[in-house]
């Protein structure tokens, strides 16, 4: 038998248990009290003061002033809330997407538009051929792997090692004095320790992005599409000595969920094609490495897709591993199209 | 009661092509006409999988009584569209993007039913981790009246 009041439900990210009714009045309840009590003091201080040339409860100054824009919050997300809460309450999912379609297609005459007219939820990929290319068509852009790990590592070696140079401070202050602390003295030695792991493990990642020289990766032509040819062209320049070096193509799904208060992000490879693989290459300064060499795109793969949540990212992505450093990587973004539909209608036969 | 709510979707065993006519016929019994307040059609897409889930719509249509003759909502009815480019149907390892004809009412007292029918668009084959299922019919999850699993 359903019940009409449960104390709790579950949640996962728009998707709950419970009547959606009974949220929506509660919801609706919550942000009304919250517009009234806004509305109704701010009226009454703001009267106060009009009325009132002396008022006994507030005085023009900062208190007043933060009361006022307290108020002023309270009204703003109060009203703000009833109203979303009222167009949502009796409106389907289908429905609220409708129209966010129609106001969408407002929008797609301009450059704003997130994808290409003719093909939804295909992400656009004017930022991949603003860039032209030396040798071919376009030069696409660079995203590193790592980068995220290199800015966390940094933020904990400045915040770590700072703390510790405080402490480390204060105890040689009290050798030197002749009044040691022999609490704080061994309290302070592993904060040491981790701080020159911390070192050592920013000053790795600082040289793998900055020793290895640049990657670039031209194409011929751009958008992909499946069971297509297109030339590639690939350059790595440094000092280095590589014992191998591949370029592959790679399929990813990118979902994000909410879990709790956490927004969450995962991804999943689900498809990997080596292009090519060069063993023993020995790179000078000034004579990068270079090659020429062809992409095959296969028939009947999934398109690139991109949706609030969901993502299917393709790139082309470029590992190697130098002699005295750990494996590199570099990931260049493209876009795969659906398979032509009028000129290539054979790629749709069974 | 539940209302009985019937989809048919013309051809629907087979992949649809991107640009392809999607014809189908849907239609609503074992429900008074009076206790229906308005009836939406859509065709949409929507994932499924680990993230949150999306949904767009390609067609929409809602009807309420006065819109057709004799106020009655339960006439069999007819449903033409042109199907988009993209996205295509595709059963990955943790996305899963399926393509649907969904019909809502909405019912006296704020309550709604829904069924879907579900359909291919595209010729994707799966991943080879990936689970394939056949195209289905869904019923209705209603909150108020399910029960969690586990209660």
């Amino acid at each position: 038998m359903a019940r009409t009041f449960r104390l709790w439900g579950k949640k996962r990210g728009d998707r709950r248990t419970g009547s959606q009714l009974l949220a929506g009045v509660w919801e609706a309840f919550f942000f009304g009290t919250l517009f009234l009590l806004g509305s109704v003091s701010l009226t009454y201080l703001i009267t106060s003061q009009v009325v009132d040339g002396a008022p006994r409860l507030f005085h023009p100054g900062f208190g007043y002033w933060l009361m006022v824009l307290s108020m002023v919050s309270f009204t703003l997300i109060g009203g703000g809330g009833v109203i979303y809460t009222v167009l949502h309450v009796g409106t389907s999912a289908e429905r609220r997407s409708a129209m966010a379609k129609r106001a969408a297609n407002l929008d797609l005459t301009g450059d704003a538009a997130s994808s290409p007219r003719d093909y939804p939820s295909v992400p656009r990929d004017a930022n991949l051929t603003n860039s032209p290319g030396i040798r071919l068509a376009y030069r696409l852009p660079v995203t590193h792997a790592g980068a995220w790990v290199l800015s966390a590592a940094s933020a904990f070696f400045l915040v770590w090692n700072g703390i510790t140079a405080v402490l480390v401070a204060i105890v040689v202050k009290g050798h030197l004095a002749r009044a040691p602390d022999w609490f704080l003295t061994f309290f302070v030695l592993p904060f040491v320790v981790i701080g020159i792991w911390a070192t050592y493990y920013f000053l790795k990642q600082m040289l793998l992005h900055t020793g290895i020289g640049p990657t670039n990766v031209e194409i011929s032509d751009h958008p992909l599409r499946p069971g297509r040819k297109y030339q590639l062209f690939l350059s790595q320049a440094g000092r280095l000595q590589v014992h191998w070096l591949e370029l592959s193509l790679v399929c990813e799904e990118e979902t994000t969920y909410r879990q709790g208060t956490d927004i969450r992000s995962e991804r999943c490879r689900v498809f990997c094609d080596r292009v090519f693989m060069e063993e023993d290459v020995k790179i000078e300064p000034g004579r990068a490495f270079e090659r020429e060499t062809e992409l095959l795109v296969p028939h009947r793969v999934m398109h690139s897709f991109q949706a609030k949540h969901n993502a299917i990212l393709w790139m082309l992505v470029v590992r190697g591993h130098a002699r005295s450093w750990p494996v590199f990587e570099r990931s260049f973004p493209i876009v795969v199209y659906p398979p032509p539909t009028e000129s290539g209608d054979d790629l749709w036969s069974p | 009661m539940e209302p009985l709510i019937s989809i048919r979707v013309r051809d629907q065993h087979r992949p649809f092509r991107p640009g392809e006519e999607l014809e189908c016929e849907y239609q609503l019994d074992a429900v008074d006409a009076d206790d229906i307040q308005a009836l939406e059609v859509s065709v949409l897409w929507h994932t499924e999988g680990k993230g949150d889930e999306d949904l767009a719509v390609h067609y929409f249509e809602r009807l309420v009584p006065a819109d057709v003759p004799e106020r009655d909502l339960r006439a069999l009815r007819l449903l033409h569209t042109r199907l988009p480019n993209s996205p295509l149907t595709y059963f990955g390892v943790a996305l899963k993007i399926r393509w649907c004809v969904r019909l809502r009412v909405f019912l006296r007292r704020g309550k709604d039913a829904f069924f879907e029918q579900a359909f291919v668009l595209g010729d994707i084959p799966k991943w080879p981790r990936a689970e394939q299922e056949e195209p289905k019919a869904r019923v209705v999850v209603k909150p108020d009246e399910v029960e969690d699993e586990d209660d």
